[in-house]
């Protein structure tokens, strides 16, 4: 037994219960997402890649407590920075990732995948940032972490995801507003457009090295 | 049963499923686990897009119309009467996180129900829930479509919602410090 274990089993004796075996229950659902694979296999293809790859995420988010919220309040909030950094260097390899597929796309002359994530930038996209910032932090969790906490078993995400739901549905009734007043107005920058493919994707992690190293000082005057 | 007793006492069992990992190694297969989804879906991770077919599918079911509305006409996002999760790629995927982190919880056996504690968490939860709703939809995603995967895309929107979303965190402190804890 570690530290970690005994801080555990220490806390569930205070409170008069014993640790239990989940095993047995975990078997139960692997079984049942083992199964559900097969079915979506057959009914729809796609379905069946997004649920694996949705599994994997889950499971990574909720092994090494990845929290967006917390990369993004805690150099403010409580001046803790080991999240951010991760954060920062998951950015960094997706970028360089992400890239070289895209070139292997370009250079083959076929159309670059996954260009509607460079999303026009427009005063809505101002306002929508900042109110999900508010919103993330005084619910304690972003979209990801409010269904990973779900999973683990949350009541009260299940409330966020609701009210979620409804927040989404709302903009999606004032959408065309938004549209015609900010969003056609908007502007797309690509960066390898601007600075070409090598220099787009410096320009890129030269930000996440600055941010990496901004984040580091901070951390290190707050303590 | 034995068998789970005697797995759950292994070494190598304890270290992989049972202590959380460092964030690091999470951040590193976060990265690659994008990097696979961008490769088998050709399509970066996004969480919130779906969202609004959900509130479309169940404002359906209670006899409502969304067929003029904007939104729904344009994109990915047309939907129809017969919406079914499991042939909606996107919510399987959040479907997903919510049994991976399940799963990997049940592992660990710490798995435990947790109540809601005060009427401050609910306000929390709902006034928190519609502005990350909203926001989202209006700024094309959340942290993970608009600034994550904006980012990983070298587009430029990934920067300005990182720098705005920052903005609303620090003022979302405040109001979390002055009324909700």
């Amino acid at each position: 037994m570690n530290i970690e274990e005994y801080e555990k089993y220490k806390k569930l004796k205070s409170k008069g219960l014993k640790p239990k075996n989940q095993l047995p229950c975990a078997a139960a659902i692997i079984a049942f997402s083992v199964f559900l694979s097969i079915y979506l296999g057959i009914i729809n293809f796609e379905s069946f890649k997004y649920w694996v790859i949705g599994l994997g995420f889950g499971f990574i988010l909720q092994k090494s407590r990845f929290c967006f919220t917390a990369a993004f309040r805690d150099p403010y909030l409580t001046g803790s920075t080991a999240l951010t950094k991760a954060a920062l260097l998951s950015f960094a390899i997706t970028s360089v990732g992400f890239t070289v597929i895209k070139y292997i796309y370009f250079n083959r002359g076929l159309p670059i995948p996954g260009m509607d994530y460079v999303a026009p930038i427009s005063f809505a996209t101002l306002i929508g940032a900042f109110i999900f910032g508010i919103g993330m932090v005084i619910s304690g969790g972003c979209a990801s972490g409010t269904f990973m906490r779900i999973g683990e078993g949350f009541q009260l995400q299940i409330v966020t995801l609701v009210f979620f739901v409804i927040g989404s549905f709302w903009a999606a009734h004032d959408y065309l507003w938004w549209e015609k007043i900010f969003i056609s107005k908007g502007f797309r920058v690509f960066l390898p457009d601007i600075f070409g493919w090598i220099g787009g994707l410096s320009v890129n992690l030269l930000i996440i090295l600055s941010l990496y190293f901004l984040v580091k000082r901070l951390g290190k005057s707050r303590n | 049963m034995k068998i789970f007793e005697k797995i759950n006492n292994d070494e190598s069992y304890k270290k992989i499923f049972k202590n959380s990992y460092p964030y690091v190694l999470g951040g590193i297969l976060l990265a690659i686990v994008q990097i696979i989804n961008f490769t088998v879906t050709g399509s970066p991770w996004g969480v919130t897009g779906v969202l609004a077919n959900w509130g479309a599918s169940i404002f359906e079911l209670f006899g409502g119309s969304v067929e003029n509305w904007h939104f729904f006409e344009i994109g990915n996002y047309s939907i129809s009467m017969d919406y079914n999760l499991l042939n909606s790629p996107e919510s399987m995927r959040n479907i997903g996180i919510v049994i991976g982190a399940l799963i990997s919880t049940l592992l660990a056996s710490e798995f435990k129900f947790k109540k809601i504690k005060n009427i401050k968490q609910i306000s929390g939860a709902i006034l928190g829930g519609l502005l990350m709703g909203y926001g989202a939809r209006i700024a094309f995603g959340c942290n993970i479509g608009a600034l994550f995967s904006g980012i990983a895309s070298l587009s430029l929107s990934g920067w300005i919602y990182g720098i705005f979303m920052f903005f609303g965190v620090i003022v979302g402190s405040k109001i979390l410090v002055k009324y909700l804890i």
